[in-house]
């Protein structure tokens, strides 16, 4: 389905751009139709940057990237555009992802509106059917983005992403600014919505068990290459590279201080 | 008193100076230009603020130079505030190479003070009212280009902008439909301050008559009087409506942009007075 070979991106500063920082290096992978990848490394490994070259939303600067055997780079400007809305993207910070100007409802049906789908009708009945999917009440469609909850915003997010029926949607650590509880609900929306529509995901994280739960194979972006990648199960438990070995025994800790947590947090409730 | 208070008065005062200009003709009693009686006359019954030097109603003149004057201010400001939101917008939003290089000019341009320049130009060609104002609306958007690329700049690196990126949203609908709406409190309070701006600087040019002085407007008859010595003969009715007149609606224009602030950005909540 899509395929990143060789990928490449740096940002140059400095006295006539001599200086190049490698946010990405030499990167390649693929993810088969209908399958998850998950894509797991620390804050400003260049997760973020490979999830945007895998859309050309950030141009690469070497490699490339073939969507359904299609090489992105190759397009020009409206070819490109013709072929977005094959593929979408959910951003990690909900309070950000979607205009402060606009109604939620208005959010969710612009790509219709810039796809000039449907009568202003229909676009209304399909941006309901789409509230009912992510778990939004209807009502909400009249309010803006300041007046929901984050977990609100990241499935309106959703819905926004899914409205044109993409193949290919890039979750750009979808869960990392909510909290634990609302984490899960919308992890498992993801699951549903992807069942349903029989998705494509490259699901970026910081959080190795959050990948466990979304995918069944991870790679492991580590200062902008990949060090490892495989099968989820078998990183979590053998993991061979030593960062990644880092990153497990840093995810078992958090693991166990979570679990006290919650154990703390049920028998507060219980009182 | 809030500013929400003082916003409310500031709209009526314009819109009464609005509804003086835009009822001109059912308002003053006699023409601008026309010799309606005796010259110097005080104010009385039949003539509202007197006559000048050559008996013309001032206050008729005053009504009918509310036109000149505001539609100066006005116009030069939309002129000049239109440019500098569509190219402030472009640049912010497309950035690289051509965004440098007209920065880069940009700021060899802005400390060329405005006000000389004119006088220079002036004394070249002989412009009228709209040739001043559309070279004052052009000059003067230069600031107003810098003023608005910034926050362009940022709002075009926010998710939600590249998320309409990924929805295959063209870049005129970005930038109409997200980045112009969002930047909408700027653009609002720099086309009040700089209606504020232009108006005064306005009555300014014309009061060193720089357009045709036959033109009615507060500027010319502040220079009219001012230059016969109304002051030192204290033939205060010639000066001071159209001083007083210029005096408000800046006032107003001032009040307005400060109470703008307020509703625009949350933060000066606290400063409520
Ligand atoms: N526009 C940019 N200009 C310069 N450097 C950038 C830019 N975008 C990202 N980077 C750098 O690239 C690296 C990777 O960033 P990012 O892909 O956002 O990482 P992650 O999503 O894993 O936290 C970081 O070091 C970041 O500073
Ligand atoms: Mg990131």
């Amino acid at each position: 389905m899509i395929e990143v070979d060789a990928v490449s991106k740096y940002y140059t500063s400095g006295f006539f751009s001599r200086i190049r920082t490698y946010a990405v290096e030499d990167v390649s992978l693929s993810i088969n139709r209908g399958e998850a990848l998950g894509l797991v490394g620390e804050s400003g490994s260049g997760k973020s940057t490979l999830g945007r070259m895998m859309l050309r939303l950030v141009e690469p600067s070497a490699g490339r990237v073939v969507f359904d055997g299609i090489d992105l780079r190759a397009l020009k400007t409206p070819a490109m555009r013709q072929l977005r809305p094959r593929m979408q993207i959910v951003f990690q910070d909900p309070d950000t992802a979607l205009d402060p100007r606009m109604t939620i409802g208005e959010s969710v049906a612009e790509p219709l509106m810039v796809w000039q789908q449907g009568s202003r009708h229909e676009r209304d009945d399909r941006v309901l059917e789409l509230f009912a999917m992510v778990g939004l009440q209807p009502e909400l469609a009249d309010r803006r983005p300041f007046e929901l909850s984050g977990g609100q915003k990241q499935r309106a997010a959703l819905a926004r992403a899914i409205v044109l029926e993409p193949e290919f949607i890039v979750l750009d650590e979808p869960t990392a600014a909510l909290d634990l509880s609302v984490q899960a609900q919308i992890l498992s929306l993801v699951q549903v919505l992807r069942k349903r529509m029989d998705l494509t995901l490259l699901f970026i994280s910081h959080d190795l068990q959050v990948v466990e739960q979304m995918s069944g194979s991870v790679a492991v972006l580590h200062k902008g290459r990949i060090v490892e990648s495989g099968r989820t199960a078998d990183i979590l438990h053998r993991p061979s590279h030593p960062y990644t070995i880092q990153l497990v025994e840093a995810a078992r800790k958090s693991e166990e201080w979570f679990g006290k947590q919650r154990g703390n947090h049920g028998s507060g409730d219980e009182v | 008193m809030t500013r929400n208070a003082f916003l409310w008065i500031s709209v009526a005062i314009l819109a009464l100076y609005f509804t003086v200009a835009l009822l001109a003709p059912f308002i003053a009693p006699y023409g601008a230009t026309e010799i309606v009686g005796a010259p110097l006359q005080p104010p009385d019954r039949g003539h509202l603020f007197g006559t000048n030097d050559v008996g013309q109603d001032i206050f008729s003149q005053l009504v009918y130079g509310s036109r000149v004057t505001l539609i100066f201010g006005f116009c030069s400001a939309l002129l000049s505030v239109s440019i500098s939101t569509c190219a402030g917008i472009v640049l912010g939003y497309y950035g690289g190479n051509i965004d440098e290089v007209v920065c880069r000019i940009l700021d060899i341009l802005m400390p060329i003070p405005i006000f000389p320049l004119l006088i220079v130009l002036t004394t070249f060609f002989n412009p009228g009212v709209v040739q001043v104002s559309i070279l004052m609306g052009v000059l003067g958007s230069i600031h107003g280009i810098r003023l608005i690329r910034a926050p362009a700049l940022s709002l075009a690196e926010t998710p939600f902008i590249e998320g309409a990126r990924s929805i295959g949203a063209t870049d005129l609908r970005i930038m109409s439909r997200h980045i112009l709406p969002n930047l909408m409190p700027v653009v609002t309070a720099k086309f009040v301050s700089s209606s504020q701006h232009y108006l005064v600087m306005g009555v300014g040019l014309s009061f060193i008559g720089l357009w045709d002085t036959m033109t009615v407007d507060w500027g010319s008859m502040i220079q009219n009087a001012y230059s016969s010595g109304a002051l030192s003969l204290g033939l205060w009715w010639w000066i001071l409506p159209p001083g007083i007149a210029v005096v408000g609606i800046s006032l107003a224009l001032a009040l307005a942009g400060y109470s703008l602030e307020e509703s625009f950005n949350p933060r000066t909540e606290v400063n409520r007075i």
